[in-house]
């Protein structure tokens, strides 16, 4: 297996260890410049005239038993980032590093082996089930792909179906027979069956009711206390970000704008992006309301094929000097705030209280 | 902004004021194979002048339902309104004409889609589809209708809305489409304008913007609003009283401030109890079990009982169809045992580790 000691991070581990379950807080995942460039083709002979910067050099780490969440608006590149990690796509870029071995320098054969222990959960929990094969089937799916089926694969189906809340008794159903909130039971079972490391859930609870959403939440919250699971966690909703995680990354047209735990990020954001992110939010507080400032920007998302010079954000922000569209800021920590943040003008502001 | 009252009442005068739609016993069904679906099962709710109406609940409470039988839009076959009145101004909506509804539709009541991709018409450009909505209603010239939908973009905040006038739906943004659909609702100054999840398929930040669109459009029109969506963030932020529905049926109804700060139905304190907060760390969210009711065979009694923790099965909910209890003007639950809803609460606050009652001085 590739061996590349990472830049600043863990040693490689060696192999025997890989499949070994990491200390809670040690270092499991680090990606390091990841990006990712879909090319835009067109012409007569197909040529190559430009490309979508969908991630461009994203940098973050995970540790074994937390959730870093990866929040941003669409097209922002989080899910895209998501699959860059598992190599459901390939990334043109960078470096993902699971317990000190790059992800994207290995062979097909390879990576499946990895992929043991870094599963994902999808949004859409009708389009990620196969509609002709019985629950038991697809949970039993990736233990037979991995020869573990034939020793307790029954009973360990049974064991998962147990552990998110399905009756194992239905078994032998078929998805459509089962609602969202159950559906999405089934994808984490799946995820699961092969006891992975990190699971990288995205958007997991985007489609389901609010009663339904706080049953999988809860769920999610179990899995992680009672497995040491680590989480990638990607979504839109600030509101599940801040009460799943424990570290959080806003993205912005592809690039990471400030990383750092939930309470500096909700408490003490520093890039404007993030403060009028969550001046945005509602709350579900009516007495709040017209009590805090709200920062609403101008326009809309620039293109990702044609991003802004400098920083990406400064085409909508209120701050912008010269030096934000000849520099691009870099992701650190410049004014001693705690956590690193890009922006040439980080100053941290409550927001979300007003 | 401090020295504003704590309390959000519903606008000053609504209690006595004459309601300007009023929806009474409304029963709205489908014929499936599977059977009839009860979607909508005896709703009354009221609209008074200027103010905004929340409705709440989750898929398949019949939230859009109700208002897609306000405007006569149900497909029949294989739907039916099968009881029930609905006034505007004390004219029976279910009684008129396909002529008289038509004259109705987009002048007196308007209506806001959540997606405005697949309710603007593809091939015509914005201006066009707004002017039409003008010209139907009124006997103006072109040229007047085209100078009018150029006032009404800049209204709602669309940029150099005179160029904007011929672009089509697909040159327009998300957040830009729904700006126009709220200025094609406004231009006929209507009396009932109807949101049915205005922004759910937008972003935050321009979730943000549009609300303050919607919120000026109100102003402006001084219509009443209805303002569906299962966002209580979006309902706590607009709405002056809310209706919560759950399997076709009213279960609440209150000022905002009474349904967030002391919800008397079990399944309102469920749903804030589910919900994560943006502002305050919560220990543990307190779900509703189990799944939303099917709509062909509501379960006897009280329909949410079976995923009630109140009711803890008593015989009154299994087979008591609860009634909507007054508990004051504009004030109303339909729970048999809406008055043991404070210790409920407290038992749901000891679990999620925030208050709901709050401060609320």
């Amino acid at each position: 297996m590739t061996a590349v000691s990472t830049p600043g991070g863990m040693q490689p581990v060696p192999e025997d260890q890989l499949h070994v379950r990491a200390q809670i807080g040690e270092e499991i995942l680090r990606v390091d410049g990841l990006t990712k460039h879909f090319p835009l083709r067109g012409g007569v002979f197909n040529r190559q005239y430009g490309a979508v910067r969908a991630v461009d050099g994203v940098s973050l780490t995970i540790n074994a038993g937390e959730t870093v969440s990866l929040v941003g608006e669409s097209g922002c590149g989080k899910s895209t980032t998501g699959r860059c990690i598992v190599r459901l796509l390939d990334p043109t870029a960078g470096h993902v590093y699971f317990k000190g071995h790059d992800l994207a320098q290995m062979s097909h054969r390879q990576m499946r082996q990895m992929r043991r222990e870094i599963q994902i959960v999808f949004q859409d929990p009708y389009a990620s089930l196969n509609p002709r094969i019985n629950v038991n089937e697809i949970i039993a799916e990736p233990m037979r792909i991995y020869g573990r089926y034939k020793d307790g694969g029954k009973e360990r189906v049974k064991e998962l179906m147990r552990i998110v809340g399905l009756n194992p008794e239905h078994g032998n159903r078929f998805p459509h027979e089962f609602s969202g909130g159950q559906r999405q039971r089934i994808g984490i079972a799946r995820a699961l069956a092969l006891n992975p490391q990190l699971l990288i859930l995205d958007e997991p609870v985007s489609a389901l009711d609010v009663s339904i959403q706080a049953q999988v939440i809860n769920l999610l919250e179990d899995l992680q206390n009672e497995f040491g699971l680590a989480y990638l966690f990607i979504a839109h909703d600030l509101s599940v970000v801040r009460h799943l995680s424990d570290r959080v990354a806003v993205m912005y047209l592809g690039h990471v704008v400030e990383f750092g735990t939930k309470h500096e990020i909700f408490e003490n954001p520093t890039h404007p992006y993030t403060q009028a992110l969550l001046s945005a939010v509602p709350l579900t507080d009516p007495r709040m309301r017209g009590k805090r400032e709200r920062i609403v920007l101008e326009g809309d998302v620039p293109s990702p094929s044609n991003p802004p010079s400098g920083c990406r954000f400064r085409t909508r922000c209120w701050k912008a000097e010269d030096i934000c569209a000849t520099e691009v800021p870099e992701l650190i920590d410049r004014f001693g705030h705690g956590h690193p943040s890009a922006c040439h003008f980080a100053e941290p502001k409550a927001v979300i209280r007003g | 902004m401090g020295a504003e009252p704590q309390f959000v009442d519903a606008p000053t005068g609504v209690a006595d004021a004459e309601p300007l739609l009023s929806i009474r016993d409304l029963v709205t069904e489908f014929k499936t194979p599977d059977g009839i679906v009860h979607a909508v099962d005896g709703v009354s709710y009221e609209v008074f002048p200027g103010e905004t109406l929340g409705v709440v609940g989750e898929s398949g409470s019949g939230k859009s339902v109700t208002v897609m039988s306000v405007l006569r839009l149900i497909p029949q076959p294989p739907g039916r309104i099968a009881n029930g009145q609905i006034l505007l101004d004390g004219t029976d909506l279910l009684q008129l004409s396909d002529a008289d509804m038509r004259k109705v539709r987009g002048k007196d009541v308007a209506m806001i889609f959540q997606d405005p991709m697949t309710s603007l018409n593809p091939v015509l450009s914005v201006g066009d589809q707004l002017a039409e909505a003008i010209l139907v209603h009124n006997d103006i010239g072109e040229d007047a209708a085209r100078k009018r939908v150029v006032e009404l973009l800049e209204l709602v905040g669309v940029p150099n809305a005179d160029q904007r006038f011929d672009q089509y739906p697909h040159e327009y943004s998300g957040g830009m489409r729904q700006r126009a659909m709220i200025a094609m609702a406004m231009a006929n100054q209507p009396k009932i304008l109807i949101a049915d999840e205005p922004t759910t398929a937008l972003d935050v930040t321009i979730q943000a913007q549009v609300l303050e669109v919607l919120q000026r459009a109100k102003q402006e029109t001084n219509a009443g609003v209805i303002l569906i969506t299962h966002d209580l963030g979006v309902i706590a932020e607009m709405a002056d009283r809310v209706v919560v529905m759950y399997g076709g049926r009213v279960v609440e109804t209150g000022t905002v401030d009474e349904i967030f700060h002391s919800p008397k139905h079990p399944y309102t304190l469920g749903l804030l109890s589910s919900l994560p907060r943006p502002d305050v760390d919560m220990e543990r969210l307190v779900p509703i079990p189990g799944q939303p009711p099917s709509l062909i065979n509501l379960p006897s009694g009280c329909s949410f009982h079976p995923r009630c923790h109140l009711g803890e099965g008593r015989q009154t909910c299994r087979t008591e169809i609860p009634p909507l209890f007054e508990l004051g003007p504009m004030r109303a639950s339909a729970c048999h045992f809406h008055e043991e809803m404070e210790d409920e609460i407290h038992r749901v606050e000891s679990t999620t580790g925030t208050a709901i009652e709050g401060d609320e001085a």
